[in-house]
């Protein structure tokens, strides 16, 4: 602590001009918590900080105060010297800051241009005037070196070049200060080699980049210093060039990490999930997965990876029974399953931990033991104290999620409290505790660490390590490749509906430049 | 656990915005009243009080027995939309099915070649089928036709409602007394008084079981857990495994039928005959619609909302008899506390990060 305070007093006085952006004494409270306790943050211009810290460390809350979303309870604002007291986002933006978020804020069907300059547009006798706004939003794109042709229409960009649409959107209204959350969670490798030449750039030309993310191995590399919240304080705040992972992830978790679990090798058994030759459309009737074959075994964990929207959720969907097939076939264990319900398939030994854990896998206005017994409710073969005909055991249930609770580590006051309530993080557990529980023959994991902090994806890989090594089946479908290399028997790389590629495990693990050839496969290029 | 921890967590349960927010309502819609009636140059107190009287007072609490009378329909039809508003279907057709049930049990009542000892349950049971039925046909709509149920369920309240009177003004009409309604069914079909000289019949306890067998289904069985996770979020039943277009038919059918049994024992109970306009005048549909939605869906919520309205319109009655107050401002009561009710989440509890919604309205991409 006394060495990044340091820092802290070492940049200030280096620099004689006020820092573009400062934050003194920031409270936020909530009932019940204290999110954002006395925080101080001071960046300089031309700087790219990283905001790290688990989930519920506050950052979320932090760059709400920041952009005006909350009012602080306490703490002063200042840009460039000068004390804001923001009411809306409207000033924040009015005041040189600009947030890109997470999940993108565009109108699809309009132009880039037009997203661009929407709420400010050019005008001449009344009317938009769209040939000034291309012009400016050329020359805007130019200046940063952000490619991006402003007549396209948005719906038909990569998600990559919608996200440089929401930089441009936030320089469009002069931002001096850019806050980005968690801007590479949807990119391909080499999306995010782009993006960060981007905030290079711009910090180059003397804006303030914020960087909120999890991932240690991006700061290091964009950063020029990172800080640390942890329990709504600022734990450090370090030079990344005087710093390792393993330090800022001590700052993080509060305590060293284990370093990721040893894959035992071990031979696969018997196929438990056969896909063959499926084929499943879109809401929009577009073959999204096109003819798709393999097969898990029984012991192994198989990758499904790729850059997100290329079919893996509708692939995986068709296999949980979510969304039908037109044509093709899943088998389970040998055993048809096209026709049968979700219900069925469940029985037949299916978990699944969706993507969509708030919209699918969980009821947020439900207590914990509602969701923890969830698809359990039913199957009174395996769990006969749950329900008796039909009428639920309160004991019963109240011991099987006190159990749960316990053996998945989750952090809750009582088994009655609302799932809403918990953070990201305890909430994915909760999904992951019931489905691990239902010991299934195939257990289907979609981004199971997306959004979650670094204590709790460690312990869901450990999870599904574990599946594997009883013997279990384990699809994998994440956009995370360091997830997908450290944890997986086999590879399979999806790309526009198809299986472009596979790989081995021991292939991979003989190649440094395995993460490259998987982001090569995954946009669309040939092995 | 002591009971002094008891104690503790029933003053929690008593306190918890779930059952405040509504005596607030209350309160504040009393209050308004007072000012209303201040306003139009009568006196608040002496209103209260004779409406307070004509709710639960009388001679041998004759107005105790006609709230009660009242609140057997209201909560009866509060419970039809509650059992199906739980798993997020609301059925706005709690007219036609109630029409539809008191006609069936008339018909069945009055022309079926049954035994008297038969008669009286298959009236019953016709009534709750017809209302079962329409309820499903809405259902059906909206699974097969993609009628949103909320517009299926309305519609089909005027074919119900019209049909009837078409058959009680015409066909099946008993000419001989002058009034639009059907002959006077057999008297081993009427459902026994409660009390002598008062409208309270067997239906009450009839409705008083429902309510309390719904509230056990709801939190304590296996299909009432798969009713309320559809309800709160149905993507998420539907992953779990429910069969949630099961699950839907299954509901509707059953709100339709307490609402059709419910219109079956006030054509039993109360008139012995089926009278036009007799269901709808009253809006016992649409009183228990807003006692379903002011309880939160909950079966013992419906049974205390539906009271209260109960005794707020027979306190109506008492207020015009003792106060000269106009019987229309009792209406005006009960809309101010459904609106105070609704506001309950933005006027008694401030409001954070209001702006969030604001953040999300642009389309994300």
């Amino acid at each position: 602590m006394t060495a990044a305070t340091a820092v802290t007093a070492g940049a200030a006085a280096t620099s004689s001009v006020s820092p573009a952006l400062e934050l003194r004494g920031i409270v936020k409270r909530f009932p019940g918590v204290l999110a954002n306790d006395h925080i101080d943050l001071s960046v300089e211009r031309g700087e790219i900080r990283a905001l790290l810290g688990e989930n519920g460390a506050g950052k979320t809350t932090l760059m709400r105060v920041l952009y005006g979303l909350y009012p602080p309870d306490a703490g002063e604002i200042q840009l460039a010297g000068q004390t804001q007291h923001f009411r809306s986002p409207t000033d924040a933006i009015e005041a040189g800051l600009g947030m890109v978020h997470q999940h993108f804020m565009l109108f699809p069907s309009l132009t880039v241009a037009e997203n661009i300059v929407y709420g400010r547009e050019p005008r001449r006798w009344g009317f938009i005037d769209r040939r000034t706004a291309a012009r400016q939003v050329a020359a805007l794109a130019e200046r940063y070196g952000l490619e991006v042709d402003p007549g396209a229409r948005v719906a038909d960009l990569s998600v990559g070049l919608r996200q440089r649409v929401e930089i441009l959107k936030t320089l469009y209204r002069d931002a001096q200060v850019l806050i980005l959350d968690e801007p590479t969670a949807v990119l391909t490798p080499q999306e995010r080699q782009g993006l960060f030449r981007v905030l290079r750039e711009l910090a180059g030309q003397g804006k303030t980049v914020i960087f909120i993310t999890h991932k240690l191995q991006e700061v290091m590399e964009i950063a020029d210093r990172a800080t640390v919240l942890r329990n709504g304080r600022v734990e450090a705040t370090v030079r990344i060039a005087d710093s390792s992972p393993t330090e800022l992830c001590r700052y993080m978790v509060g305590r060293d990490v284990l370093p990721d679990p040893i894959r035992t090798p071990k031979s696969a058994g018997d196929p438990v999930l056969t896909v063959a030759d499926l084929v499943v459309l879109d809401n929009a009737g577009r073959r999204v997965v096109d003819g798709v074959s393999f097969e898990v075994r029984a012991g192994e964990i198989v990758g499904l990876a790729g850059v997100a929207g290329n079919g893996q959720s509708e692939l995986v969907a068709a296999i949980a029974g979510l969304r039908s097939a037109t044509a093709g076939r899943v088998m389970l264990s040998q055993q048809d399953a096209n026709t049968t319900s979700i219900a069925a398939r469940r029985r037949a030994g299916l978990a699944y931990i969706p993507e969509d854990r708030n919209r699918v896998g969980l009821a947020l206005a439900a207590s914990v033991a509602d969701n923890l017994i969830m698809a359990d409710q039913r199957n009174s073969s395996r769990t006969p104290r749950l329900s008796k005909r039909g009428v639920l055991s309160r004991a019963g249930i109240e011991r099987y999620a006190t159990d749960l609770i316990e053996r998945f580590d989750i952090k809750v006051a009582s088994t009655r409290e609302a799932v809403g309530n918990l953070s990201g993080g305890n909430r994915q557990k909760v999904v992951a505790a019931r489905e691990l529980a239902q010991e299934p023959i195939v257990l289907i994991a979609e981004q199971p660490t997306q959004g979650v902090d670094v204590g709790a994806a460690e312990s869901i890989h450990r999870d599904l390590l574990a599946v594997r090594d009883a013997g279990r089946a384990v699809l994998l479908s994440s956009a995370e490749s360091s997830e997908i290399l450290s944890l997986c028997d086999r590879i399979l790389v999806m790309f526009e509906g198809r299986i472009v590629g596979e790989l081995s495990a021991e292939a991979v693990g003989a190649d440094p430049a395995a993460e490259a050839t998987l982001g090569l496969l995954a946009a669309g290029g040939a092995t | 656990m002591s009971r002094f921890r008891k104690g503790a967590a029933l003053w929690g349960s008593l306190t918890a915005p779930a059952i405040t927010a509504p005596i607030f309502a209350v309160l504040g819609a009393l209050m308004l009243g007072a000012l209303l009636m201040l306003a139009t140059g009568h006196d608040p107190l002496a209103a209260y009080r004779a409406m307070l009287e004509g709710a639960l007072g009388g001679r041998q609490l004759a107005n105790l027995m006609a709230t009660l009378a009242r609140a057997t329909p209201i909560v009866g039809m509060g419970l039809a939309i509650a059992v199906a508003l739980r798993g997020g279907y609301l059925n706005l057709g709690g007219e036609g099915q109630l029409v539809l049930g008191g006609l069936a049990s008339a018909l069945v009542a009055l022309y079926t070649p049954l035994p008297g000892w038969l008669l009286l349950p298959a009236s019953l049971i016709a009534g709750a089928l017809a209302g079962g039925a329409w309820a499903l046909l809405a259902a059906g709509l909206d699974r097969w036709c993609r009628v949103p149920l909320l517009i299926g369920t309305l519609l089909l309240n005027y074919p119900a409602r019209y049909l009837a009177s078409y058959l009680v003004n015409h066909p099946l009409r008993d000419v001989a007394s002058g009034m639009s309604q059907t002959h006077r069914v057999p008297e081993a079909v009427e459902l026994p008084r409660l009390i002598a000289g008062t409208r309270l019949h067997i239906g009450a306890l009839i409705v008083l079981a429902l309510v309390l067998a719904a509230a056990w289904i709801v939190r304590r069985t296996r299909v009432g857990y798969e009713l309320r996770m559809t309800g709160l979020n149905p993507s998420f039943a539907r992953y779990g495994g429910v069969d949630t277009v099961r699950l839907g038919f299954g509901a509707m059918m059953l709100s339709g039928g307490i609402a059709g049994l419910v219109g079956a024992m006030e054509v039993l109970g109360t008139h012995h005959r089926f009278i036009d306009n007799a269901l709808t005048g009253p809006l016992y549909a649409w009183t228990g619609l807003m006692a379903a939605l002011l309880a939160g869906s909950s079966p013992l919520g419906v049974l205390a909302a539906g009271l209260f309205f109960a005794a707020v319109h027979t306190g109506g009655f008492g207020m015009e008899r003792g106060a000269q107050v106009p019987r229309e401002l009792s209406r005006v009561l009960q809309a101010l506390m459904i609106l105070l009710i609704a506001a309950r989440g933005q006027l008694l509890t401030p409001r954070r990060g209001g702006s969030t919604a604001a953040a999300g309205k642009a389309g994300a991409t």
